[in-house]
């Protein structure tokens, strides 16, 4: 798998099978134009690029809070997965855009976006379809809430409003918002680590990737953290200036940043 | 005290106010749900009231709900009777009359919702009248308060299209600002008194309560 996916140009690249997410994309945004081609098939694969780049953009795109000038995104669920279908959430060809609540794509964005009118736990639980619950799934999600309010060091805070949290807190409850639902089709991650002191993100990256695995809910991020990037070990997509300059093993792609990282260490 | 028109009054500022923010609710939101042509053309005719005589609006609705348009007789074909010089034909004045005083808050409440949250609240599976009603509504209730309060308040000032519209009938179309013209074109000045402190009464103790109401919320928000 991995040396299929070696840093390969994203002209050459046409619609994989095994993806899970196929993005191929057209779009201006004041003076930067976004053209991208590129595939997801690794549970985790991070955007790295300079600020600008266009990394929140491709989120947006993919959440459905943005429409592109042109092209089509095509999502297929991986094996195991709780939602078992191929859904085309934007094809300009074919006029398809499926809007941002029928998608089960769930997005934190970078800054907390808290609903300022409920407390931790309401915050938490807003993303849950009650209604589509039996008993026994809604005993479940509520025992979910708590673990993931423990994990994520909120689980003193739970009746609080949202008002009085930290910088540090809300940001917390910003991104296990996002990651409470059992059933997404994919979680995007716009620099979820970034400003978090290191011992809460090395408790937090771990629990976060086997979450993910064991709920199969494949995962991409936004970082220019290449620590954060190691760390997780991803598949890594290099953007710059709207386009994609490679894709592969984190390992490959971001060696040049991980030696100027070393050399500036051991200075 | 004429206490039949002092209860026509708040009946009809109750009935005004609750059928009014049935209509305005969807249509601020609407208003507030984006920009072009079409939503200011619906704008400046829903803040046509506030510079129109009450006299013309009137006017166009007698003439509307009587028998000359074709509306009018549909209306009173199927009722029976016109619409104009009823209880109800003063609803209906009273809405269109009070129109800006209800969708005006609404959509300035709407619009000062912060549009991340909507859209964060829809990457987590709430449709569109979901956010609405748990985010956009809630965090706009203030806006929602202060809509009703003005909708009912300006109902029974009310004047010129009652006069035009409603006529002077007891009990159906004879509010308080209609008694208070007619006991002064009767040199009835006691009654007339009275029912002009009534009136300014309920006006300040109402708008005392919204600026109180602001005033003790403010601290809490600071």
């Amino acid at each position: 798998m991995d040396s299929a996916s070696g840093s390969t140009p994203a002209a050459e690249k046409t619609c994989s099978p095994a993806a899970h997410l196929n993005v191929q994309i057209r779009h201006r945004i004041g003076a930067l134009q976004i053209d991208l081609d590129f595939a997801l098939d690794k549970p985790w694969t991070i955007l790295f690029g300079p600020s600008g780049s266009g990394k929140t953009t491709i989120l947006r795109a993919i959440a459905g809070l943005l429409k592109p000038d042109e092209g089509r995104i095509l999502s297929t669920t991986m094996p195991g997965s709780q939602i078992e279908n191929r859904l085309t959430l934007f094809d300009s060809d074919q006029g398809v855009f499926t809007s941002a609540h029928q998608r089960d794509i769930r997005f934190a964005p970078q800054q907390p976006q808290l609903f300022p009118h409920m407390n931790v736990t309401e915050n938490l639980l807003y993303g849950i379809a009650w209604t589509t619950l039996n008993p026994q799934q809604m005993l479940h999600a509520v025992k979910g809430a708590r673990e993931i309010l423990q994990s994520f060091g909120l689980e003193h805070l739970s009746g609080v409003g949202v008002n009085r949290l930290s910088g540090g807190e809300a940001q917390r409850l910003n991104l296990a918002r996002a990651v409470t639902a059992t059933s997404s089709r994919m979680v995007l991650l716009d620099e979820p680590f970034t400003g978090m002191d290191n011992t809460r993100r090395d408790q937090l990256l771990p629990y976060l990737q086997g979450r993910f695995a064991e709920h199969v809910i494949p995962v991409l991020s936004v970082t220019h953290d290449v620590a954060e990037a190691f760390q997780l070990g991803a598949e890594v997509i290099k953007i710059a200036d709207g386009k994609v300059i490679a894709q592969g093993p984190v390992d490959i792609v971001l060696a040049e940043e991980r030696l100027r990282l070393l050399q500036q260490l051991n200075r | 005290m004429d206490s039949e028109a002092l209860w026509l009054t708040l009946r009809l500022a109750l009935t005004t106010t609750a059928l009014l923010l049935a209509i305005a609710l969807p249509v601020a939101w609407w208003i507030a749900s984006g920009n072009g042509p079409l939503r200011a053309l619906a704008q400046s005719v829903v803040a046509l009231p506030l510079v129109l005589p009450p006299t013309v609006l009137g006017f166009y609705l007698l003439v509307a709900l009587g028998p000359l348009t074709a509306p009018g007789r549909l209306i009173i074909h199927l009722l029976g009777h016109p619409l104009a010089f009823s209880f109800s034909g003063l609803v209906i004045g009273s809405i269109l009359y009070s129109l800006p005083f209800a969708v005006q808050p609404l959509v300035a409440g709407f619009r000062a919702v912060d549009p991340a949250l909507l859209e964060v609240a829809s990457t987590l599976g709430a449709s569109p009248l979901r956010v609405f009603t748990t985010i956009t509504l809630p965090l706009a209730k203030p806006s929602l308060v202060t809509a009703a309060v003005l909708t009912f308040t300006h109902t029974v000032g009310e004047f010129g299209v009652v006069l035009m519209l409603g006529g002077n009938i007891p009990g159906a179309t004879r509010t308080l600002s209609i008694a208070l013209y007619d006991q002064v074109q009767d040199f009835n000045y006691a009654a007339a008194n009275r029912t002009a402190e009534l009136l300014l009464a309920f006006s300040l103790l109402t708008l005392l309560a919204i600026y109180w109401r602001g005033a003790a919320r403010r601290p809490l928000l600071g």
